[in-house]
């Protein structure tokens, strides 16, 4: 229903369009922005809820006088996961004058970011795509606003480093991934944490999809970590919950990568899932000042651009932070050299942000030149059977090891 | 070597191999009457689930009564899509057959997309997580009861194939020209067939929903049905029910040691290695039949 509702959205812009709607609007002076997204197959577990929040967004912006003046709007498409197809969407709206994109997949993120460089455009890569394109340096149009899995799996450390006092000597720490890319990623950066801090490393890698984890557990349940840090996606932190339960392993020692929400929470169920722990660089809930603005003034008058119980699903915040952060690159890009905003203009936008936080949805970001990861802060939050529960302030630690990988793969990207 | 770990590795996998032989049966069953193998028995699985959910969660419907109800829904399906798209393809090639089964796979997948979305949901079926142990050994409930419910189904269609319509749909799958020429309905045998494959589908799916979450991941259950069926031989019941305690144990225990010399990832592994001896050194399988054609 969720593609549903996406598709009804996307056949009333092409309607809109169609009628000359959007023509008038680019007269007036209208700012695109691109999202070719995964709609129907690998990421649709995040997808409608990112797009749903950027139209939202969107909306409330033009309601609210558009972005110093001028109307914003939201085109999405789909790639199906498919790098030819990304690039295929990329080529269509940059001839029809877009110029900042969002893929949000990594494979068709890596797969138009050569393109994005030469055509010197922007390319959103918030949560996807290379953890090296922080490294504003070398990848000079890319935006991956917001930590690196090397960053965040730090920072889950500097955590269990602050349960224990500060001293993770003789401590014995899991780390269960699925067992490709995006879970191996953070393994480099824990080993060579391991050594730092003296803490021994448990590594359980899982098969995909993520559903077999019988054996993972029968081993953590031997070798009893005093942490669990988790690189599954969705069905696979159900499927850890209920072998903790089997083997006796508390839940409250697991720290999921962000990509946890509250679909997951309520197939584990949400007594269950209580004493959970999640790192995130954004606020998750409701009681956030943007979401009761967007309740208030869309979905409270039959405006909003999706399913109103999105709105509950951390993806959507991650969504309107992702967005937020963009529309006050291109406010800064007005402010600072004009209308029209263009790509150059763009990016100093980005780069002129200092400690943004939308008004406490994010992390604060302060993005540069040098840095396009805005800090790579993250913190961890715990489910307490109704609600998440901030358990640290905003954190960005080990931040010397971090860049010192960062520099490493990307002075890679830069010999190619 | 510790024997206990050993023991308990070997116990699930045996219990999770029996899971993967539920799922095989199906492709079983149609392979036997139509030598088919159908590579849309994952998907059919995945809709199954769904379907379940969508009268439990949607119509309100109490969940045995959804199962139950899907029990009928999937076998009418089965029947149809048989029916409908592989009956007028009587004759042609084998593998356009196979070809048109793999359409029909992602035609399923593509629906169930657009109409549930991706987002994974919860069977929900009551099963505790509790430990439960069986002296040393710590075994999954849940996988014991779809353990047990394997068993049942594989009896139950034992038997099946002992009454008169089983002998007919086994002569159907001996020589189906031969079953014509003497008034055996194949048509009907063969959708039968898919009809029952279906039904096979649904306890899969009740299973594998509960362990793992209903959502388009159901749908790679394929590639261990299939492994586990063509170890067994494709046209053996018996052969999916061993071939499958033998997969599930050799990739349980095997992977535990293997992760630790390769760095992870020697589960697929294992299943492929499977598939491939299987296919190069016993091609019909453990148990399966082994015709021999004058050319």
């Amino acid at each position: 229903m969720l593609i549903g509702k996406v598709t009804k959205g996307l056949a009333v812009a092409a309607a809109l369009s169609a009628a000359g709607w959007t023509d008038a609007l680019a007269q007036e002076g209208t700012l695109k922005f691109g999202l070719c997204f995964d709609l129907s197959k690998s990421y649709t577990f995040v997808s409608p809820q990112v797009a749903q929040a950027a139209q939202d967004l969107a909306a409330l912006t033009n309601i609210k006088g558009g972005i110093e003046g001028h109307k914003v709007e939201i085109v999405v498409q789909d790639h199906g996961n498919e790098p030819q197809r990304g690039i295929e969407c990329y080529e269509r709206l940059k001839r029809d004058g877009v110029f900042v994109f969002d893929m949000l997949s990594t494979p068709v993120s890596i797969a138009v970011l050569p393109r994005i460089m030469k055509d010197k455009n922007i390319l959103m890569q918030s949560s996807v795509g290379r953890g090296d394109a922080v490294d504003g340096s070398v990848f000079t149009q890319i935006f991956p606003v917001g930590a690196t899995y090397w960053g965040q799996a730090a920072n889950d450390i500097a955590y269990i480093k602050q349960q224990r006092s500060g001293d993770l000597k003789g401590a014995k720490i899991g780390f269960i991934y699925l067992d490709y890319p995006f879970g191996q990623e953070p393994i480099g950066v824990l080993k060579t944490l391991a050594e730092r801090e003296g803490f021994e490393l448990k590594l359980y890698p899982v098969p995909l999809p993520g559903s077999d984890q019988t054996s993972a557990w029968t081993q953590v349940r031997r070798d009893r970590p005093d942490f669990m840090i988790s690189w599954l996606l969705a069905g696979g932190h159900v499927v850890a919950a209920k072998e903790m339960k089997r083997n006796g392993y508390q839940i409250e020692k697991y720290i999921s990568v962000n990509w946890l929400n509250e679909v997951d929470i309520a197939n584990i169920g949400p007594d269950v899932a209580k004493g959970i722990k999640r790192g995130t660089n954004v606020v998750g809930g409701q009681d956030v000042p943007i979401i009761k603005e967007i309740m208030a003034e869309l979905y409270a008058k039959g405006k909003g651009s999706g399913p109103e119980k999105n709105l509950k699903d951390v993806y959507y915040n991650l969504g309107l932070a992702n967005y937020s952060v963009a529309f006050q690159a291109a406010r800064n890009a007005v402010k600072q050299a004009g209308w029209p905003v263009t790509a150059a203009s763009m990016k100093v936008g980005y780069e002129s942000l200092k400690d943004f936080d939308a008004n406490g949805l994010l992390a604060p970001v302060t993005v540069t030149a040098q840095d396009h990861g805005g800090g790579g802060k993250t913190r961890i939050e715990m489910w307490d059977g109704q609600k998440w529960v901030p358990q640290t302030g905003w954190l960005a630690d080990y931040q010397d090891l971090i860049w010192q990988i960062v520099k490493t793969s990307s002075s890679g990207f830069k010999a190619e | 070597m510790d024997i206990a770990y050993v023991s308990e590795l070997a116990v699930n996998g045996a219990l999770t191999g029996l899971l993967y032989s539920l799922f095989a049966l199906g492709l079983v069953l149609i392979y036997k009457s139509s030598s088919v193998p159908n590579l849309a028995q994952g998907a059919l699985t995945m809709l199954a689930a769904y379907v379940v959910l969508a009268l439990s969660r949607q119509l309100g419907f109490p969940l045995w009564l959804a199962i139950a109800v899907t029990t009928i829904i999937m076998f009418l399906a089965g029947f149809g899509v048989e029916k409908v798209t592989l009956r007028r393809m009587a004759g042609r090639p084998i593998v356009m057959i196979l070809m048109m089964t793999l359409g029909l796979d992602i035609f399923i997948r593509g629906s169930t997309l657009a109409v549930w979305g991706g987002t994974s949901r919860s069977m929900e079926l009551g099963v505790s997580y509790d430990p439960l142990f069986l002296g040393p050994l710590l075994l999954s409930r849940i996988n014991l009861a779809g353990a047990c419910v394997a068993i049942a189904l594989f009896v139950a269609f034992l038997l099946f194939f002992r009454t008169r319509r089983g002998i007919r749909l086994r002569a159907i799958s001996d020589d189906y020209v031969a079953s014509w020429s003497i008034g055996i309905s194949v048509e009907h045998g063969v959708a039968l067939s898919w009809g029952m494959a279906s039904v096979v589908a649904v306890a899969s799916a009740v299973i594998w929903g509960e362990i793992q979450g209903v959502d388009q991941s159901l749908s790679q259950l394929l590639l261990k049905g299939l492994t586990v069926a063509v170890l067994g031989g494709l046209d053996s019941i018996v052969g999916a029910i061993l071939a499958g305690i033998v997969l599930g144990v050799i990739e349980n225990v095997g992977s535990s040691y293997l992760d630790l010399v390769v760095g992870g990832g020697s589960r697929d592994l294992i299943v492929a290695a499977v598939l491939i001896f299987t296919v190069m050194l016993r091609p019909h399988g453990l148990f399966g039949r082994h015709d021999i054609e004058r050319v």
